[in-house]
């Protein structure tokens, strides 16, 4: 029984300046503290799912049925030291896995995890999700750059390349979108998805949207940034210890942030299946993006790397066009058919 | 909304996609094609301009006149002859690429843009639109290190002149709170609520728009630019653009800053002595004839600027007849100096062409022919367009620009007739290569115009006439 | 009041990675305090109301341009100290120039006065009652229509301007060609031969599956080969 004087200040208190910055932190904390875990766990998921593919156990000693891994790992890599090379700038060097951090937690801020439950539910979300996404590729290229290291360079180049190309595509695909929920407001685009999931009119931008976001966060089959066999580790070829720990977690937290960002756009978010079962707050949308993380290691057990050529084929010689195509189709049948969103 | 105000403008934009597409798509060499196509594209839209109806539309930003008609059909002319003195450079010049034609023709339309411009922002960007194409252009011969430097600087001036021009703009919305001219020209009625915050924006536009025109002191660019791009560009650059930022120019400072005449006679004025000096005194000393011709079209925008700075209808009218003429003149000379080709080696000294007059009677008669015009020496039409000028200047009281204006043209006539001089009677070297069809056309329409103007004057001066009042309504 | 001291916040930023954007040595600083001053820039929108454009502003400059700029700078290898070999002598000549812009700016901003007959010339007046994106959806869109197509048109002369003066046709390298490659079938590229126990590979005449291809297969072992790299 909580005391009805508590409510009243608690009520009072949060109407403050001071009281809505707290507030957020906790909103904040609410949604950190899961998605660090789940980071924590998606590592572990993929080290078990490829093992599976590979006809192997996977991690399996610490802990029951090696549950407690990825908390080796995490201290394991707290208490290296932290090696900055010679003749690498150090701020920058130090910066750029900050960045990177930094960022894959930033774009959490407007994600509705369930219907009205976002930190900052603002009428651009959209936009805003695509500019901090774009923006990841500054913590590899100045990871590259500050490294001064020739291999962490050259996957600096490579990723710098890949992921603007990707992005063109990407927006186009996202244009598509909104053009069928006729809002830049994420949670009135999972509100327009319903009764219909985007992903079924716009099943072929679905697809290019979901490759992209592989290129986006550089995992396999478009890894040539770090592309082991041939610039070693690529542009975090120089880190160790906790430093390219934030690496790791940014990359991790990128796939869980690009698998929400496709399930809001093309998958109805929290929406069950076909509105048949019932809307269990974020139930269905942790679905979901389990189900689209279990593909982007199922990719990345099954398909070998791209070359660096075919890579950028793809992105300005087929996915460009497509989803341009496709922008102009599905303009033209909205407005033939009179479906365009009423603003 | 009426949107068919601009269907010259939307049909040519959309010829030049086609166009486009055929170069890309096919495997073969285009070039030719896609020229042709190019000039059966100007044609068209010349079409589509003179049967247009005049209006007002697309909320203000865009309006078709009688000065705008006239002025188009002019870019479309000199763009037609520009297009067609490339055929057989580019040939031999190894640039036969189908981009070409297709820039010149997106640069076109910016023109005609800025012919109808009728609103600040329409005015940039039609003016951008034309510069960025003639950019490339001037860097087309990128493998030559002349043209490369050529198309850098011309792209980092022009740069800085549109940068100064937006600036200009900027200051004049801030200061009136509109762009459009008619609601500008309202604004702007008493000329005693005028800020001086706008007079320093008008001063600007004109800097960022006298760059385009090349008259001094923004002039800096024109001799390197005209030597080191490939010499149809230099013959296209020294014509339509000219043409179209010339009638830009009349535009902004008859319409929406006709009540400041005042204020800015005494700028266009400085520029207009300033250009026709330099223009005469700069030239005395090239050897190399493309650069001659730069400093000549220096001292030409000087002159059309004396009609501008009378502010009077029959200043606009001049103005406009000195383009017509300049047109002519300027396309018939370039063809001429196309056709200096030696063995298939391009020549630019002007010691090249001594004893023309006897390897190739034809061409020195058309170097003469426009060489006086250039002069001013009557019955050419490069007098007659002095005349009107001239005159409107003394009629508006300016008797010191008139003066200045005879002057320097009697300097320019020195270096036009030095011309003339080692054509005729310069002992001579080899025989020219054989002039191809494509420049014999164009010196031939340019030196039957400019020598047979003065027997059917009328019509084009009615013309101009009812465009220079179209402006001044 | 928060706004107040956000505004003032970002603008000093603002200024000061301005300021060193010209002011710093290495080129590559140089592009990141630019980059910081977009951020801020677009903050500055953000507190203006306009979201939309402070949105535009990371994803087009942060995202794309800026990258491009530090793509650049880093592979290039600008010697500063001789770029600034000219300063001292061209000092004097950009202190004028900055002098004069700045009395102009003194004299511009001295008399501000916005005309009477101005004020009823607003160009777009704002519909309070729709958020921004919409509003410059509908102005863009309708109003200006014009611009905006003149503006494409601008972009497309700057692409074929890129293409024209950059593209070469590069003759040696081996383009890959998929159809090719997919269209084949082990038939093509295989040959199984029953080689006799102990008589070794020598013993059937051959050591290489097939003699010299044709020109088209050819091609597309090439491509295929390279595949593999």
């Amino acid at each position: 029984m909580i005391p009805a004087s508590l409510v009243t200040f608690l009520g009072a208190f949060f109407a403050t300046p001071a009281g809505i910055l707290v507030l957020t932190v906790l909103k904040a904390l609410a949604i950190l503290a899961p998605l660090l875990t789940a980071v924590a766990y998606l590592t572990y998921a993929e080290r078990k799912v490829l093992a599976a593919i590979q006809l192997r156990r996977g991690p399996n000693v610490v802990g029951p049925f090696g549950l407690l891994q990825p908390f080796a790992d995490a201290i394991k890599m707290l208490l290296k030291e932290t090696i900055i090379p010679a003749g690498a700038n150090r701020v920058l060097f130090l910066l750029a896995p900050m960045l990177t951090f930094a960022l894959a937690m930033l774009a959490w801020a407007v994600v509705p995890v369930a219907d009205g439950w976002a930190i900052a539910d603002i009428n651009v979300g959209v936009l805003y999700l695509f500019a901090i996404s774009s923006l990841g590729v500054y913590g590899i290229v100045i990871a590259g750059w500050a490294s001064n290291s020739k291999y962490a360079f050259l996957g600096a180049l490579r990723s710098a390349a890949q992921m603007v190309s990707y992005e063109v595509s990407m927006g186009f695909v996202l244009v598509s979108v909104l053009l069928c929920a006729g809002s830049l407001n994420l949670t009135e685009i999972v509100r327009a998805q319903q009764h219909v999931w985007f992903c079924f009119p716009l099943f072929p931008m679905f697809v290019v949207f979901f490759i992209s976001t592989l290129a986006e966060t550089n995992r396999a089959p478009f890894d040539i940034p770090e592309g082991e066999s041939e610039i070693v580790a690529g542009f975090f070829v120089e880190y160790s210890s906790m430093a390219f720990g934030l690496f790791f977690l940014g990359e991790y937290a990128n796939m869980i942030l690009m698998s929400t960002m496709t399930s809001i756009m093309f998958l109805g978010g929290w929406y069950g299946p076909f509105g048949l079962l019932p809307q269990l707050g974020p139930f269905w949308l942790i679905v979901k993006i389990c189900a689209l993380l279990f593909v982007f290691i199922w990719v990345r057990g099954t398909f070998p790397r791209y070359r660096y050529d075919q890579l950028m084929r793809l992105g300005w010689k087929v996915f460009l066009p497509a989803s341009l195509l496709w922008l102009v189709l599905t303009a033209g049948t909205l407005l033939a058919f009179g479906w365009l969103p009423r603003a | 909304m009426n949107w068919t105000l601009a269907l010259p403008e939307i049909v040519l934009a959309c010829c030049g996609m086609a166009i486009l597409l055929i170069g890309v798509l096919q495997k073969r060499d285009t070039f030719h094609l896609c020229s042709m196509l190019t000039v059966g594209a100007f044609l068209i839209t010349a079409e589509l301009v003179v049967s247009g109806s005049p209006g007002l539309g697309y909320n203000g930003l865009f309006t078709v006149d009688t000065f705008s008609t006239f002025v188009k059909l002019l870019v479309l002319v000199a763009a037609t002859l520009g297009v067609i003195l490339s055929l057989d450079y580019n040939e031999h010049a190894n640039l036969r690429r189908f981009e070409f034609p297709v820039l010149m023709l997106y640069s076109t339309v910016g023109m005609l843009v800025m012919a109808s411009a009728s609103n600040l922002m329409s005015l940039y960007l039609g003016l951008e639109l034309q510069s960025l194409s003639i950019y490339v252009l001037a860097a087309f011969a990128r493998d030559e290190l002349r043209s490369s430097e050529a198309g850098l600087k011309y792209f980092v001036l022009g740069s800085l002149a549109s940068g100064l021009l937006l600036y200009g703009v900027s200051l004049v919305y801030g200061f009136s709170g509109t762009m459009e001219f008619a609601r500008l020209a309202q604004a702007l009625s008493n000329p005693a609520h005028v800020s001086p915050g706008l007079t320093v924006g008008v001063v600007f536009v004109i800097a960022g728009l006298a760059f385009k025109i090349s008259a001094v002191p923004f002039h800096m660019w024109t001799p390197d630019v005209y030597e080191g791009a490939p010499t149809p560009v230099t013959a296209f650059l020294s014509t339509a653009p000219k043409v179209a930022a010339i009638a830009l120019l009349m535009r902004v400072m008859a319409t929406p800053f006709g009540h400041l005449l005042v204020q800015w006679q005494q700028v266009i004025i400085l520029v207009s002595i300033l250009s026709m000096l330099l223009g005469a005194l700069g030239a005395i000393g090239q050897r190399n004839i493309k650069r001659l011709m730069a400093y000549s079209s220096i001292g030409h925008m000087g002159y059309a600027l004396i009609g501008l700075a009378a502010g009077s209808e029959a200043g606009l009218r001049g103005v406009l007849i000195y383009m017509l003429t300049y047109v002519f003149m300027s396309a018939g000379t370039f063809a001429c100096i196309l056709a200096m080709r030696r063995r298939g080696r391009m020549l630019e000294q002007i010691s090249d062409l001594a004893g023309l007059s006897r390897t190739d009677p034809g061409l020195a008669l058309a170097f003469a022919i426009f060489m006086f015009s250039m002069a001013g020496i009557p019955p050419f039409t490069g007098f007659f367009g002095k005349y009107f000028i001239f005159t409107s200047a003394v009629q508006s009281g300016l008797w010191t620009l008139a003066v200045i204006g005879v002057l320097t043209s009697v300097v320019g006539a020195f270096y036009y007739i030095r011309i003339i001089k080692v054509i005729y009677f310069d002992a001579g070297g080899a025989e020219f290569d054989h002039c191809p069809a494509s420049l014999s056309v164009v010196a031939a329409a340019g030196a039957l115009f400019t020598t047979f103007f003065f027997v059917l004057p009328a019509p084009f001066i009615a013309a101009a006439d009812a465009a220079a009042k179209a402006l001044l309504l | 009041m928060i706004s107040a001291v956000l505004f003032y916040v970002f603008a000093a930023i603002l200024l000061v990675s301005a300021a060193m954007v010209v002011s710093s040595r290495n080129p590559v600083h140089s592009v990141l305090f630019l980059i910081l001053a977009f951020f801020n820039a677009a903050a500055l929108f953000l507190l203006a109301g306009a979201e939309f454009l402070a949105m535009i502003l990371v994803i087009v400059y942060v995202g794309a341009v800026a990258v491009l700029f530090l793509f650049v700078v880093m592979m290039l290898d600008i010697n500063f100290a001789e770029l600034r070999s000219g300063y001292q002598r061209y000092l004097p000549v950009g202190l004028a120039v900055g002098a004069v812009l700045l009395t102009e700016l003194a004299i511009v901003l001295g008399g501000w006065k916005v005309s009477p007959e101005a004020v009823t010339l607003r160009l777009s007046p704002r519909a309070a009652e729709l958020h921004n994106t919409l509003q410059l959806g509908r102005l863009i869109y309708t109003d200006y229509i014009f611009l905006f197509q003149a503006a494409g048109l601008v972009l497309l002369v700057a692409m074929i301007g890129a293409i024209v003066l950059t593209l070469r046709d590069r003759t040696k390298s081996r383009h890959q060609n998929i159809a090719h490659q997919i269209a084949r079938t082990p038939a093509d590229t295989l040959e199984l031969v029953d080689v006799p126990s102990r008589a070794g590979v020598a013993s059937i005449g051959i050591l290489r599956p097939k003699p010299a291809p044709q020109p088209e297969q050819a091609e597309a072992s090439t491509g295929h080969a390279e595949g593999h790299h």
